[in-house]
C-alpha cells in the first residue's frame, strides 16, 4: 500500500514512517502544508495520515480539496485536540477517521489498514491471513473452513494482532485498544494475559498454528509465519 | 453590630446630651430673667413705699394681697443691709384653693419666693422693710418651658429613630446589593456582576471598584485556565513523539530481562503521564463548559454497558458486582457521563480488595456505588480536591475532582459516605 504521512513534527513521522515500512508498502512524507498540497496534486495513496496543525496552513483545507477533486485515498486525521466538534468536522467532510495524539503506533496500523481494507475490497469483508479467514461483517472467524467462536474482545484483539502482523505489540496499546482511554489500570495486564491464552488455545483447537507469542513481558508478538 | 445601629447610638446619645445641656442652659437663662423681672418688681414696690414714707413721713398701710407681701420691722439703724433674698412665700389660701386641693389641712401654704430686704427711716425711727413676692407663676413658667424641652426632645428622639431606620436602610442598599452580588459571584461563572444603580458617590465608587476586582479576578483565571489547556496542549506532541519513539524501540527486540524491564516501566509512566494530561484538558473544558453538547442517556443501558465493559476487570481482581437498575433517563453529555461513570468504577475497583465487593443501585433519585476497601474512612471533602490521592495510588489524583466537576455541570451533587464497611459515592440527580 501506498502511505503518505503530514506531519510537521519531526520525531513523530519518523516513527510513524519507520513503523509503516515494509515490504509491499511505499510511505512518503511530507513536513509542511506547501509540501502535502505539491504531493497530493501529483500523486494518488491508498491512505493519507493528515496532521491537522500545520507549518504553512491548516490540515483542513488539505481535506477539503483532496474531496473536491474527488480523490479516491484514503484520509485519517492525527490532531492533538480531543475535542468532538474537530472530530464532527473532520468526518464530516470526508475523513475515514480521526485518531487524538498521543497514540500508539499499533492502533495507529489498525485504523490505517482497516480503512485500506474498506477502500480497496470494495464489497468484499473477508480478511484472509493464511488459514483464517475472518468476516468482517458478521463478525465471524474461521481456521481451515472450522468456525471458531470468539468473544467480543478476543475478535477484536485478533483483528488488531493481523492488523500489526510481525510487530511486537506492547500491553499498553493492546489495553488502550481494548478498553479505551478511560481505563488507567496500567499495573495490572493480567487480565490481557487471559484473552491471549483464550484466543490462542481457541485458534489452536481449531488447527491453526501458534502465531501469538510474548515478547519479553513487554507485549506480544503476531508472527506471520 | 450594624453601622446604622451604631450611627443611631451615638447620634441619640449626643443627642440627648445636647438637649439635655441647652435645656440647663435655657432653664438658667429664664429663671435669671425671669428673678431679674421680680427683682425689678420689688425695687418698684421698694421705691413706691420710700416715696410714700418721704411724702407722708409714716409707714404706708398694708394691704393684703395673694402675691405679695410687705412686713415693716423696727431695726437698729445700720443694721439692714439692703439685699435680695430667696424665701418663703406664706400663701394663704382661700375657700376655692382650699377645695381645689384636698387632702391639705392647712388653711395655708409655702411657696417659694423673692423678697427684698431694705431699710428705710422714719423720722428717727429705722425699720427693715421685707417684701415678698410669690415665685410660684415664675416657677410655674419654668416647668412648662421644661416639659414642652422635654418633649421636644423625646419627639427628636423618636423621629430621628424613625426616619434613621427607614432613611438609613433605603441609604444603604446599594450595599447591601453589592454585597449580595459579591456573595453570588463565581470565577467559574458565565454572569458577571450586574451593575448596581445609585446615585451615592461611595457605593457608586465601590461598585466600580467590585467590578473592576471581578473583571481581573476572572480575566487571571481565564489566563490560567488558557495556559493550562496549552501547556496541556504541548504536552501532547511529546507525549506521542515519546510513545511512538517507545513502540519503535521495541521492534528491535533481543532485550534482557532488565531492559524490558525498563521499557514496561517507561510505558506504564508515559501512559500516566498521558492520563494527567488528558484528565488536566478534560477539567479545563468542563469548567469553561465546553461540553455542552447533551441528550437524552438511558442510565440504566450505560451502566450496563459499564459493567460489560469493566467484566474482565472484575473478574481479574475477585470481585463480586450485585446490581440493581431503575429505568432512569437523564438529559445530559453522553461523553462526559461515560467519564463520570468510569471514573467511578475505576475507582470502586482500584481501591477495593482482592476479593471483595462493589454494589451499584440506580435509583430514580440517585445512583449509589459501594466498595469493600480499606477499613478506614476516607475525608469526604478532601478526596475531591485536585491531586489528592492514596499513597499507593497509580491514579492520576484528578478523577474524583473531574467527577465531582462532571455532577456539578449536570447539576447533580456527588458526595462520599462511609457506610458499614463501604466506600459509598452517591451520584443525586
Amino acid at each position: 500500500m501506498k502511505i503518505l504521512i503530514i506531519e510537521d513534527e519531526e520525531g513523530l513521522r519518523e516513527s510513524i514512517e519507520e513503523y509503516f515500512s515494509e515490504a509491499g508498502n511505499i510511505c512518503e512524507t511530507a513536513s509542511s502544508y506547501q509540501s502535502a498540497m505539491a504531493k497530493i496534486n501529483l500523486y494518488s495513496y491508498d491512505c493519507i495520515l493528515l496532521d491537522i496543525t500545520l507549518p504553512g496552513g491548516n490540515g483542513i483545507n488539505i481535506l477539503k480539496k483532496l474531496k473536491e477533486k474527488n480523490h479516491p485515498d484514503g484520509v485519517l486525521i492525527i490532531s492533538a485536540k480531543n475535542s468532538l466538534d474537530d472530530r464532527l468536522d473532520g468526518l464530516n467532510l470526508g475523513a475515514d477517521d480521526y485518531l487524538v495524539k498521543p497514540f500508539h503506533l499499533s492502533e495507529l496500523k489498525a485504523r490505517v489498514s482497516a480503512i485500506i481494507r474498506r477502500k480497496t475490497f470494495n464489497g468484499s469483508n473477508l480478511l484472509l491471513f493464511n488459514e483464517i479467514a475472518i468476516d468482517l461483517l458478521a463478525k465471524e472467524v474461521k481456521v481451515h473452513s472450522i468456525p471458531v467462536k470468539l468473544t467480543r474482545k478476543e475478535y477484536a484483539l485478533l483483528i488488531y494482532f493481523i492488523a500489526n502482523k510481525g510487530k511486537v505489540v506492547s500491553k499498553n496499546a493492546i489495553a488502550e485498544h481494548l478498553w479505551g482511554d478511560g481505563i488507567d489500570m496500567a499495573n495490572n495486564f493480567d487480565f490481557i494475559y487471559s484473552h491471549i491464552k483464550n484466543i490462542r488455545k481457541k485458534l489452536m483447537e481449531a488447527g491453526c498454528k501458534d502465531y501469538i507469542h510474548a515478547a519479553y513481558g513487554m507485549g506480544y508478538k503476531f508472527n506471520e509465519h | 453590630m450594624k453601622l446604622s445601629a451604631r450611627y443611631n447610638r451615638v447620634n441619640l446619645v449626643t443627642t440627648v446630651i445636647v438637649m439635655l445641656f441647652t435645656g440647663i442652659i435655657y432653664y438658667q437663662a429664664i429663671s435669671w430673667i425671669l428673678t431679674n423681672q421680680k427683682d425689678k418688681d420689688l425695687k418698684v414696690e421698694e421705691q413706691e413705699v420710700f416715696d410714700y414714707v418721704a411724702l407722708n413721713h409714716r409707714l404706708p398701710q398694708i394691704f393684703e394681697s395673694d402675691d405679695q407681701q410687705i412686713t415693716f420691722y423696727n431695726a437698729r439703724p445700720g443694721s439692714i443691709q439692703r439685699e435680695f433674698i430667696d424665701t418663703k412665700f406664706y400663701k394663704i389660701l382661700d375657700k376655692n384653693d382650699v377645695q381645689r386641693k384636698q387632702g391639705k389641712t392647712h388653711a395655708a401654704e409655702y411657696e417659694s419666693g423673692r423678697a427684698l430686704i431694705s431699710s428705710v427711716a422714719v423720722g428717727n425711727k429705722y425699720y427693715k422693710i421685707q417684701i415678698i413676692v410669690s415665685k410660684v407663676e415664675t416657677e410655674y413658667l419654668i416647668r412648662i418651658i421644661f416639659m414642652i424641652t422635654i418633649g421636644v426632645i423625646l419627639f427628636l428622639v423618636l423621629i430621628l429613630l424613625i426616619t434613621n431606620r427607614l432613611i438609613l436602610n433605603r441609604l444603604w442598599q446599594p450595599f447591601y446589593n453589592i454585597m449580595k452580588e459579591l456573595r453570588l459571584f463565581s470565577l467559574t461563572d458565565a454572569n458577571d456582576i450586574a451593575k448596581v444603580d445609585t446615585n451615592i458617590d461611595e457605593f457608586r465608587e465601590l461598585n466600580q471598584a467590585v467590578l473592576t476586582m471581578a473583571e481581573k479576578a476572572k480575566h487571571d483565571y481565564k489566563d490560567l485556565k488558557i495556559f493550562t489547556e496549552n501547556a496541556s496542549h504541548e504536552l501532547l506532541t511529546p507525549i506521542a513523539v515519546i510513545n511512538s519513539k517507545l513502540d519503535t524501540l521495541i521492534q528491535t527486540e533481543n532485550f534482557s530481562a532488565q531492559q524490558s524491564k525498563l521499557l514496561n516501566d517507561l510505558y506504564s509512566a508515559v501512559s500516566r503521564l498521558n492520563r494527567l494530561n488528558q484528565s488536566l484538558l478534560l477539567l479545563v473544558k468542563i469548567e469553561n463548559r465546553l461540553l455542552h453538547e447533551q441528550q437524552r442517556i438511558n442510565l440504566h443501558d450505560l451502566v450496563e454497558e459499564m459493567i460489560v465493559q469493566f467484566g474482565e476487570i472484575f473478574q481479574d481482581k475477585d470481585l463480586k458486582v450485585t446490581y440493581s437498575l431503575a429505568n432512569k433517563e437523564i438529559y445530559a453529555s453522553r461523553y462526559l457521563a461515560e467519564i463520570l461513570l468510569s471514573n467511578l468504577f475505576s475507582n470502586a475497583i482500584r481501591h477495593n480488595n482482592k476479593g471483595g465487593e462493589i454494589a451499584i443501585d440506580l435509583t430514580e433519585e440517585s445512583l449509589t456505588i459501594k466498595n469493600t476497601g480499606d477499613a478506614m474512612p476516607l475525608n469526604g471533602e478532601e478526596i475531591f480536591t485536585r491531586f489528592h490521592k492514596s499513597s499507593h495510588s497509580e491514579g492520576s489524583g484528578l478523577g474524583l475532582t473531574i467527577s465531582r466537576q462532571i455532577c456539578e455541570n449536570f447539576n447533580f451533587s456527588l458526595n462520599y459516605t462511609f457506610q458499614n464497611g463501604y466506600h459509598t459515592f452517591i451520584v443525586e440527580f
